[in-house]
């Protein structure tokens, strides 16, 4: 299991077609257990665990699962924390619209350039370095917000603090060496979704803080910069655990890693080739920036919307606001679980008309929060919405590892760029000007979610078919190992190198649904070097 | 037999009846003007939590007597000048004076008297910086408002001031952030180099 270690596309590696979003164990005959390894949990041959056992702290491999989703729930934690506190942010800086719409972009699109960097640094100083210099090194930036006084320098600072985001690529690529691959879907869906309520966890966090601080006599113009130290403080003591209690591998630090030399590793010219003309890596971009992206938007518009459209408190605002990130904790899940049920029953075709219907009817219920006149009728709105698009969230990543074999972690980059790539857009056209208010604004958001959701419809794979349409019927080209393979050339398969796309194609079968059973050996498929 | 649909018809009116005293929605062009209202402080721009304002109000001497009959309670406010409320939708001006966002600032509230009378207020700290105008509204037994009166014209162009909010910045508090800041990357760099050393003398 040793192939292509640090390579492109390895933090998601082992992804196969086949594991449930559920699975929480990988019983023995599948996998060996290595029985001389003397950790709590039982290991496979990399000592990688192969039990999810959630409310354990053993060291190492569910240790890590928990400095891991805490480090990056603390991100979000950070680079949302001013939403909540905009309506007292926005009159000691004298902030117009445009300001706090452009702060919104700003905060989500720094992180685009630091995700790809990450990769690198993860590879060169492995996850816990890269987890531990991100959050330490932008520990700073969190402290810079008691400096600020203008609009311009509150857009600076959100963008700085907008970077620590990119913990979410050491996050996936750290579960990665501490899990194995047949369990690896459900730990990083899991730690992905609570990191993302932090999101939630900081509409509800940040004005407690700032009611706390002013309690103690502070004035509203002080007291919030106040609050900011503690989200700061967050960082420092992660970025401290991390590096005190954590290691990169189940047996040790990065250095052994390093030793093992004559991997062959891919070329990421060819990798990034494959992702980049594969016309479903930008379908899923697309989709991806008006699931995620719009979650991302709402985090940092619902409880400035809420405080002035229904007259709130600021901490009512925020509790209502922190139900919409905090939904994360079922609904991702219920995405990827939706996803994987309907697979048994209708394969592909049944993942993709899920993914389809949970983000249209987010949409939905998207247009009914901006249309909604009274309190009670926008929470069941916001709820509904939140659920819609979390879960495709949670659909779209039971998708992304059919896509492709060997540019898998390059589309899932892309995937995750896109997001917040359409989250920045997202605010700037929505959320930025005085053309539209807040909650028109919220409505246009849900018609623009309905349409960029409609592109699924032309994914089409061979083997499986498309929403619409059936899968090929060429005896070559409907077969699963002839779409993975493809992803090599001649010389490239002569070699060998796509044998473990091979293998995974023939596990993704299952992606037929009930069919399964009736599919016929494909001829030529064989591998020229058994 | 009879009775009960002649209860349940006076039931109803009797909740309509309610419901007017409940829900009436205020507008402001419903009230008339019928307050002087003046502001005096230093003509410069004015710091928060530092300058006085000195509002004097009292009804318009020039108006019948009695106008003032059901004025219980005045409440009188600092209120967002147009140029403040541009793109900024929080601070819109809507008629329907419960969603009416203009005034949100009170300087003082008490009883009505039919002589003048004055308030000196100094000028919180958690007032932006922005232009304003006083406004007083009269008020009746029920809290409702009945009529106003405001330093400046109907456009609201004139007797404008402009006021300069704090920074709520603090000498200690960006101190603070400065030390904690240089923690953060020594104790980063520490750890680092810390566990480079470790490694190269566990190689030697």
């Amino acid at each position: 299991m040793s192939d292509m270690e640090g390579s492109p596309g390895s933090s998601m590696h082992g992804v196969t077609g086949r594991e449930p979003t559920f699975a929480l164990s990988v019983a023995s005959p599948m996998v060996p257990t290595d029985t001389t390894a003397n950790f709590d949990l039982p290991v496979d041959s990399e000592h990688k665990a192969k039990v999810f056992k959630l409310f354990s702290f053993a060291n190492p491999h569910m240790r890590t699962f928990h400095l891991s989703w805490i480090s990056f729930f603390t991100c979000f934690v950070s680079t949302f924390a001013a939403a909540p506190l905009v309506p007292i942010i926005r009159d000691n800086l004298n902030l117009k619209k445009q300001d706090i719409g452009n702060a919104g972009v700003a905060s989500v699109s720094g992180s685009i350039f630091s995700r790809l960097v990450m990769g690198a640094v993860c590879d060169l100083l492995g996850p816990r370095y890269g987890c531990a210099f991100l959050i330490m090194l932008s520990a700073p930036t969190v402290f810079c917000m008691t400096f600020v006084s203008d609009a311009g320098g509150y857009i600076a600072v959100r963008f700085m603090i907008g970077f620590s985001l990119a913990t979410f690529v050491s996050c996936q690529y750290w579960m990665s060496t501490m899990f194995n691959s047949k369990i690896i879907g459900l730990v990083n869906g899991t730690a992905a979704g609570w990191g993302n309520m932090g999101g939630g966890a900081t509409q509800l966090l940040m004005p407690l803080i700032y009611e706390i601080i002013r309690r103690t006599g502070a004035t509203p113009f002080t007291a919030w910069r106040i609050a900011f130290l503690i989200p700061g403080w967050l960082h420092i003591i992660m970025g401290i655990l991390v590096l005190t209690l954590g290691q990169d591998l189940p047996d040790g630090n990065l250095s052994s890693l390093q030793k093992k030399g004559n991997v062959a590793k891919d070329k990421f010219g060819k990798v990034l080739w494959y992702a980049v003309t594969n016309y479903r890596t930008w379908i899923f971009v697309l989709l991806y920036g008006y699931s995620m992206g719009v979650e991302l938007s709402t985090d940092n518009v619902v409880a400035e919307y809420f405080y002035d459209r229904f007259d709130l408190k600021l901490h009512t605002a925020g509790i209502i606001a922190a139900t919409f990130g905090m939904a994360n904790l079922v609904a991702r899940p219920f995405g990827g679980f939706a996803s994987d049920k309907a697979a048994q029953l209708f394969g592909m075709r049944g993942r993709l008309w899920v993914l389809w219907t949970l983000q249209t009817c987010g949409g939905i219920f998207c247009i009914w929060l901006g249309r909604a006149n009274s309190l009670p009728i926008a929470v069941l709105a916001m709820i509904l919405f939140s659920v819609g698009a979390q879960a495709a969230c949670g659909a779209t990543f039971g998708i992304i590892p059919f896509i492709s074999r060997r540019s898998l972690g390059i589309i899932s980059g892309l995937t995750g760029a896109g997001g917040n790539f359409g989250s920045g857009l997202t605010q700037l056209i929505f959320f930025s000007t005085s053309r539209f208010s807040t909650a028109a604004g919220l409505s246009w958001m849900g018609v623009m979610i309905v349409a960029c959701t409609l592109p699924v419809t032309l994914v089409h794979f061979p083997q499986w078919g498309g929403m619409f349409l059936p899968p090929s019927k060429d005896v070559n080209r409907s077969t699963e190992e002839h779409y993975y393979s493809s992803e090599w050339d001649e010389d490239e398969k002569k070699r060998g190198m796509h044998s473990a796309s091979l293998k995974f194609a023939e596990n993704s079968r299952s992606e037929r649904g009930k069919r399964v059973a009736s599919a016929p050996t494909p001829p030529n498929t064989t591998p020229s070097n058994v | 037999m009879a009775a009960a649909p002649r209860l349940l018809l006076g039931f109803l009116l009797v909740l309509a009846c309610f419901s007017e005293t409940c829900f009436a929605t205020i507008t402001f062009s419903s009230l008339p003007r019928t307050l002087v209202v003046t502001a005096s402080h230093p003509q410069r721009l004015l710091k928060a939590g530092e300058d006085k304002i000195t509002v004097r109000w009292g009804l318009n001497q020039t108006l019948a007597a009695g106008t003032d009959s059901a004025y219980k309670s005045i409440k009188v406010e600092l209120c967002y000048a147009p140029i403040s409320q541009v793109d900024r939708a929080w601070r819109k001006t809507v008629d329907n004076l419960s969603k009416d966002k203009t005034c949100q600032f009170k300087i003082v509230k008490g009883p009505y008297t039919t002589t003048n009378q004055s308030s000196e207020w100094t000028i919180e700290r958690d007032v932006p910086t922005a232009t304003y105008f006083v406004r007083a509204y009269a008020l009746d037994a029920k809290d409702n408002e009945v009529a106003y009166g405001q330093n400046t014209d109907a456009k609201k162009t004139t007797n404008l001031f402009e006021i300069q909010a704090i920074t709520g910045r603090h000498v200690s508090l960006d101190i603070a952030s400065v030390c904690f800041s240089a923690f953060s990357i020594v104790a980063l760099m520490g750890f680092f180099l810390a566990e480079k050393r470790k490694g190269i003398k566990a190689q030697q």
